[in-house]
């Protein structure tokens, strides 16, 4: 909250003696000493008073398993049990301890033996990212011991307090519910029954013949198996980068430009540098010329600015000190002077003639433009000439925030001969971290190892180079000792990188049954002060609207701008949400003024699989309408639409997405995704080296069971390595929902390769024809004689002891794909998904408070190949959708000042806002993808936005066209609907 | 955050202890109840406000519920807003209050939130406020005297300042035994279901006898500098029968009294509709309870 406690002002200096009166007092350093109970054992401890419990755990007793995500009390990842309540540990203060007794995710679960609710968690898939599960735990143990059989109500009132951007609150809620139901059984990777198999519904007429003849047909994929990092993130065991505590480390921190455009005078350091523990200061000067980015065309960031501060927050220097808060005191004592200038702060006024021009100094920037996108196909004049039904509408999508719950992490150490840097990083994108780092400080990527730890959440917010990043780098060089810098909640929202502002201009036209005859379509996006991954997303925005429904004259003319706010990137779904929702808005409007139902006119212009879309995207594998109809079924619409009462309504969005993009974001010939696999010596397992980047998405878990599938032996039999590039081969990462495509096609070579060997050995020993052999579930089998075989791991033995080393390598890279004209190669991709989803609200007329009841969801993801990570995704989705159609903007006030870079005026989805979710898939192969697969993490969040605000429109007449839609707008909708 | 090398913890066993340390110190010194106001500042800042921090957990003095001979609920201040859920002396004598807590932030923000500091960090938008106001409560203050006793409504003096001097401390809530016949509700819109700041508040008692209202207490949050009590709306009703009519106009004069700011959270126009809305259904639901079997004041 911004108006906090009441504060005594301080005014005099030394400490009073004698104030204490027999009470206890802390000793002259402030140190207090305490007795504390921790997990059932008694410590004594001296601590600062300022300490707080969080730290006390995590710093000083390396319980790590205790996450912290907003030091504010907003997000409950610091829960702990304090004398067996619950609390936010980030507010309590250590020496308030003496005498206490607490619990943390390590005290649970029996020597070794986990906790009955952690296995509930494991089998119901109640984990995605993992950084909320250790206080999501503590908060759900605290509930059943107070109450073992707790009502939906009750679960959602004692996990309010805990945040999950991951959104697992569905899964959460039945974990608890069925706690119990697990304490007597050994921990096995059976799913509970509800994702034991592939989920599929009823398949239409034309259902993929392929996914018929290959139902049953597989031991691992497709049928349900728990997460492969279940039971670390479970226990608190999974490590996040903030989590490792290397010796020797100290600690780094960023000061930020006060104001949002500026000249950069004069930079005095030697207060700050004279404070004792303070290592090191750097500043423009010290760091690099070499300019980085996302867009090689477009690299337009300094590691810490030359002259020009561009937005409140922009980089000016960096200090290294012996802990945080003597680099924070460090911060405060660089002294800075600006010359400030005008700033401007929305992408209209910026384009003006008389704007202040942010990058003077680049042509290629000048009038503020940063990306310009003019694409023309077909003939739209004529086309909305013969149209019967033109509508033309503004939308506006805000500023929304990924918000993952593990803020920003960077460890950097030099090693070796001091010309080796290794550096652990919260990213999503090892390689184009690794790329940038060589890149800008001039060091060949053969000498950058880049390890990534789990990721406590990203949503594209992590998939670039970050500030930290470098500056870690730069400083561990300096003061010769690890490095270690993390992002306050604050500072990673000031950072940001979150979606771009678009305010869109859309315009169809329709003929009388209501196809489409013609789209116009212009967006202008707020891109921030920098490039970031702006120019993708300006193209996205317009290259993904011919994916869904089929038209042939369409224009696009995208415009990205730069202001002196931070610099927008890629969020889920990256550019194509706002589009989606203003297309999904307007088309049911239309659908209403030609009284044709909503489902009825996106069965009319629905995609058709092997299509050339007009902007020549090649749509293969496409069972759009097979969702459509499921979602009409399952969502009962056609019992409730235009029947329920004034304030609750119905309504349909649709949506799909890339399953990899087509090219990287660097020109580069290297395979887009890559693995190894080493079979074991004595055969019994294999481990899968990949660099992909498990985020919360469940990627290594279907990685592995891939693995395992392609080998022929049980999923528990796979292990899979760390990301490390000295480990794993390069992996472009997880943007773009690619990698269960691209690195499951990589793994499944991978995997034939090495099983190859097995199986050569394994026919000298049968004496047959290795190819007469088949491999499934640890055994080796002629195929037409199955009684004579072999154990899959004495195969495997023998081919080592033969040959040496069984490896198997793999690589996956997407055809040539995409037109002839410029910016083609933005929403190419090997496949694409499609989604639809009912949303069911109820809209209060008094306060405009909207509650999203029910989302019914059907998708065709290709292949499912874990049930239990799809439904995941989509739930999380669906969860994610609400937040961002109602309650999320980041706000800035006129001095470019960020209002809520926090969790308590920035509001994420709680538990409590969690809707009833149906989530199916639809019976679909595709091609290319392995086993049939394609994506899921993006596509599902696409149609929610648009149902939700065709839902609320049902509900009460308002068409809210600027998101968030707050209860301030559909109050104001009403009024203007009763006056009109 | 870590050491600010001035800063000493205290821990008095007494309140006389507190209180004397407390005058010695100054403004030097803050009390520490729950910390759940003054952590998170502290933690941005690296620092914690002051130089001494006295610490109020081993003062039982400042701890319970009970119940005093005239029937008023003495509620200690370091009751934490998860124990006014569960507390049966609540639960029995005025549900309101326990039902407010648990629309208050999330469960492990409650066990470590108290009543005192609700109102001695005097903010905007606290919930227990309004809520207390409507129930005529006084806050007991210990100095060096006398307990004395302050009704709510003077106890804030303006945004972040209450009548404490140094040297005093908030030792409980007190609410009087609630008139027969009265009932009693909270109204509060936040933009979130889970753990989310009020945007406005509107809490009423009203005392219905013979089908008349002998008297309305409406209290608004989160709308004004400090949560004030609308006498407007006692004026309008008093004497009168409950009716549809009559609620909305005295909402609308509720609606007039507030004096909302535009923040973050919502424009003042949208609170003043809102004070409107929820001061209609505040009434509604308060004469309801006022005629129900078990009100309050009737147990
Ligand atoms: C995540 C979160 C959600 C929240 N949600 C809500 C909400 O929904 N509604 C709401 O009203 N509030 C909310 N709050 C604010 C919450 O902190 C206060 O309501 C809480 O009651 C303050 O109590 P405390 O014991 O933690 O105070 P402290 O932080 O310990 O103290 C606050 C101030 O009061 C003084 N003080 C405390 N006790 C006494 C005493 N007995 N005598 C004299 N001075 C004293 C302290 O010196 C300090 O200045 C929220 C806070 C957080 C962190
Ligand atoms: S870190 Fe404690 S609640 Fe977020
Ligand atoms: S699993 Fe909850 S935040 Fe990721």
């Amino acid at each position: 909250m911004n108006d906090r406690a009441a504060v005594p002002q301080v005014n005099g200096k030394a400490a009073p003696s004698g104030a204490s009166n027999g009470a206890t007092t802390s000793n002259e350093l402030g140190s207090v000493l305490i007795r504390v109970n921790v997990n059932g054992v008694p410590r004594s401890l001296a601590v600062p008073p300022t300490l707080t419990l969080k730290n006390l755990l995590r710093e000083e007793l390396a319980l790590t398993g205790t996450k912290g995500g907003c030091e504010a009390g907003d997000c409950g990842s610091c829960t702990v049990l304090l004398d067996g309540e619950p609390v936010t540990s980030c507010l309590v203060l250590a020496v308030e301890l003496d005498g206490r007794e607490v619990r943390t995710v390590e005290g649970l679960g029996d020597h070794g033996e986990l906790h009955p609710l952690q296995k509930s968690f494991i089998k119901h898939g109640a984990l995605q990212c993992g950084y909320c599960i250790p206080g999501m735990m503590m908060s759900a143990v605290a509930l059943i011991e107070r109450n073992p059989e707790p009502s939906e109500a009750e679960i959602v009132e004692a996990l309010a307090g805990n945040l999950c951007r991951c959104g697992t609150y569905p899964r959460i809620i039945k974990a608890i519910q069925s706690w119990r139901d697990f304490a007597e059984t050994p921990l096995d990777t059976k799913p509970h029954p509800d994702d034991e198999h592939a989920p599929a519904g009823e398949a239409r007429n034309g259902k993929s013949a392929e996914a018929l003849r290959l139902r049953g047909r597989h031991a691992v994929v497709t049928e349900g198996v728990t997460r492969y990092d279940g039971p670390d993130k479970v226990s608190g065991r999974a490590v996040y980068t903030a989590d490792i505590q290397l010796p020797g480390t100290v600690h780094g921190k960023i000061l930020g430009s006060p104001i949002a455009h500026g000249i950069i005078r004069r930079l005095d350091t030697s207060k700050a540098e004279a404070i004792p523990g303070v290592l090191a200061v750097i500043t423009g000067k010290d760091v690099p010329d070499t300019k980085y980015g996302v867009s090689p065309a477009r690299y337009d960031e300094h590691v810490l600015a030359k002259e020009r501060v561009r937005y409140v927050g922009d980089e000016v220097a960096a200090v290294a000190a012996v802990d945080e808060a003597t680099a924070q005191q460090a911060l405060a004592a660089i002294d800075v002077e600006y010359e400030e200038l005008p700033a401007v702060f929305d992408a209209e006024s910026a384009i003006q003639p008389d704007a202040p021009q942010i990058h003077p100094e680049t042509p290629r920037f000048a009038g503020n433009l940063n990306t310009v996108v003019e694409w023309d196909f077909g003939d739209i004049d004529a086309a909305f000439e013969n149209s019967h039904l033109v509508r033309e509408k503004r939308f506006v999508g805000n500023r929304t925030y990924q918000s993952p719950l593990e803020p920003h992490a960077t460890i950097a150490r030099w090693e070796h001969h001091g010309e080796r840097l290794t550096i652990w990083s919260s990213t999503q994108t090892p390689h184009y971290l690794q790329k940038q780092l060589s890149r800008v400080l001039g060091l060949e990527m053969g000498n950058i190892r880049v390890i990534r730890p789990a990721v406590g959440g990203g949503f594209g917010v992590k998939a670039e180079v970050t500030p930290l990043d470098l500056c870690a780098a730069i400083l561990a060089k300096r003061v010769g000792r690890p490095v270690k810098m993390c992002y306050s909640r604050e500072e990673m929202v000031r950072h940001f990188r979150g979606r771009h502002k678009q305010t869109i201009d859309l315009k169809i036209g329709l003929d009388r049954e209501g196809r489409i005859q013609a789209v116009h379509h212009r967006v202008l996006l707020d891109g921030g002060a920098y490039t970031s991954y702006g120019v993708i997303t300006a193209y996205y925005a317009g290259s993904m609207l011919p994916t869904l429904y089929r038209f042939e004259n369409y224009r696009y003319e995208g415009k990205r701008v730069f202001t002196n706010l931070p610099a927008c990137g890629a969020f889920r779904g990256h550019g194509v949400p706002q589009p989606r929702f203003a297309f999904e808005s307007l088309l049911d409007d239309m659908a209403h003024e030609l009284g044709i139902d909503p489902f009825e006119i996106r069965m009319r212009n629905a995609m058709e699989p092997n299509t050339r879309t007009i902007n020549a995207l090649d749509i293969s594998s496409c069972e759009f309408r097979a969702t459509l109809e499921q979602a009409r079924q399952r969502s009962g619409w056609t019992e409730k639409k235009g029947k329920l009462k004034r304030g609750k309504g119905i309504g349909v969005g649709c949506g799909g997405f890339v399953s990899g993009a087509g090219y990287p974001i660097y020109r580069s010939n290297f395979p887009h995704s890559n693995a190894l696999i080493r079979v074991h010596e004595d055969g019994h397992a294999a481990t899968l080296h990949i660099a992909a980047s498990e985020i919360g998405q469940g990627s290594d878990t279907v990685l592995v069971q891939i693995a395992a599938e392609e080998l022929g032996i049980p999923y528990e039999r796979v292990w899979l390595v760390e990301c490390d590039s000295t480990l794993a081969p390069i992996d472009l990462g997880s943007y773009s929902s690619r990698v269960t495509l691209m690195g499951g096609n990589a793994v499944k070579m991978a995997a034939a390769d090495a099983k190859a060997k097995v199986l050569q050995a394994a026919a000298r020993k049968l004496g047959c024809d290795p190819h007469g052999l088949t491999a499934r579930e640890g055994r080796i089998y002629i195929a037409e004689h199955e009684e004579v075989g072999m154990p899959w791991h004495e195969a495997a033995h023998l081919a080592f002891c033969a040959n040496g080393p069984v490896i198997g390598t793999g690589h996956y890279s997407p055809p040539e794909l995409g037109g002839d004209f410029k910016g083609s190669a933005v929403g190419t991709s090997p496949a694409y998904s499609f989604s639809t989803a009912v949303a069911e609200v109820s809209v209060d007329l008094e306060t405009g408070y909207v509650t999203v009841e029910r989302i019914t969801d059907s998708s065709d993801a290709g292949t499912v190949i874990n049930p239990v990570t799809f439904h995941g995704q989509v739930e999380g989705s669906a969860i994610m959708g609400i937040g961002e159609a109602l309650t999320e903007d980041t706000l800035f006030d006129e001095q470019g000042k960020l209002k809520n870079g926090n969790l308590h005026d920035y509001l994420i989805p709680s538990i409590a806002e969690t809707p009833r979710i149906d989530t199916t898939a639809v019976e679909s192969f595709e091609p290319r993808g392995p086993f049939g697969a394609k994506e899921i993490g993006e596509g599902s969040l696409l149609p929610i936005v648009g149902a939700i605000a065709n839902a609320i429109y049902d509900a009460c007449g308002v068409r809210v066209t600027e998101l968030p839609i707050t209860p301030e707008k559909i109050l104001a909708g009403l009024e203007q609907n009763a006056t009109a | 955050m870590t050491v600010t090398a001035t800063l000493q913890h205290h821990r008095p066993r007494t309140l006389a202890e507190a209180c004397e340390l407390g005058r010695e110190l100054g403004a030097r010194a803050v009390y520490l109840a729950g910390g759940t106001e003054l952590v998170p500042p502290a933690n941005v800042a690296g620092r914690l406000p002051g130089e001494h921090l006295i610490s109020l957990r081993e003062l039982d003095a400042l701890r319970g519920v009970q119940q005093e001979a005239d029937g008023t609920l003495r509620v200690g201040a370091m009751t934490t807003l998860a124990e006014l859920t569960r507390e049966p002396l609540v639960a029995e004598h005025c549900p309101a209050l326990a039902e407010t807590a648990r629309l208050m932030a999330g469960e492990q923000v409650r066990t470590l939130a108290t009543v005192g500091g609700n109102f001695c960090a005097a903010v905007a938008c606290a919930d227990l406020p309004p809520v207390c106001l409507a129930l005529e409560a006084t806050l007991a203050v210990q100095g060096a005297g006398e307990e004395r006793r302050v009704p709510v409504e003077e106890f804030i003096r303006g945004p972040r300042r209450t009548v404490l001097q140094p040297g005093e401390l908030l030792t409980a809530l007190c609410i009087p035994p609630q008139p027969k016949g009265s009932g009693t509700t909270t109204q509060r819109f936040s933009l979130r279901r889970g753990n989310a700041l009020a945007v406005a508040s509107v809490c009423a008692r009203l005392t219905v006898e013979n089908g008349q209202i002998r008297e309305a207490r409406l209290a608004l949050g989160a709308v004004a500098p400090v949560p004030r009590l609308v006498p407007a709306v006692h004026e309008l009703l008093a004497g009168k029968p409950a009716d549809a009519a009559l609620f909305e106009t005295a909402a609308q004069a509720a609606s007039e009294a507030a004096q909302p700011i535009s923040d973050v959270r919502a424009s003042a126009a949208f609170r003043h509709q809102l004070v409107q809305r929820l001061a209609k259904r505040a009434l509604e639901e308060a004469v309801q309870r006022a005629s129900a079997p078990t009100t309050e004041g009737a147990a």
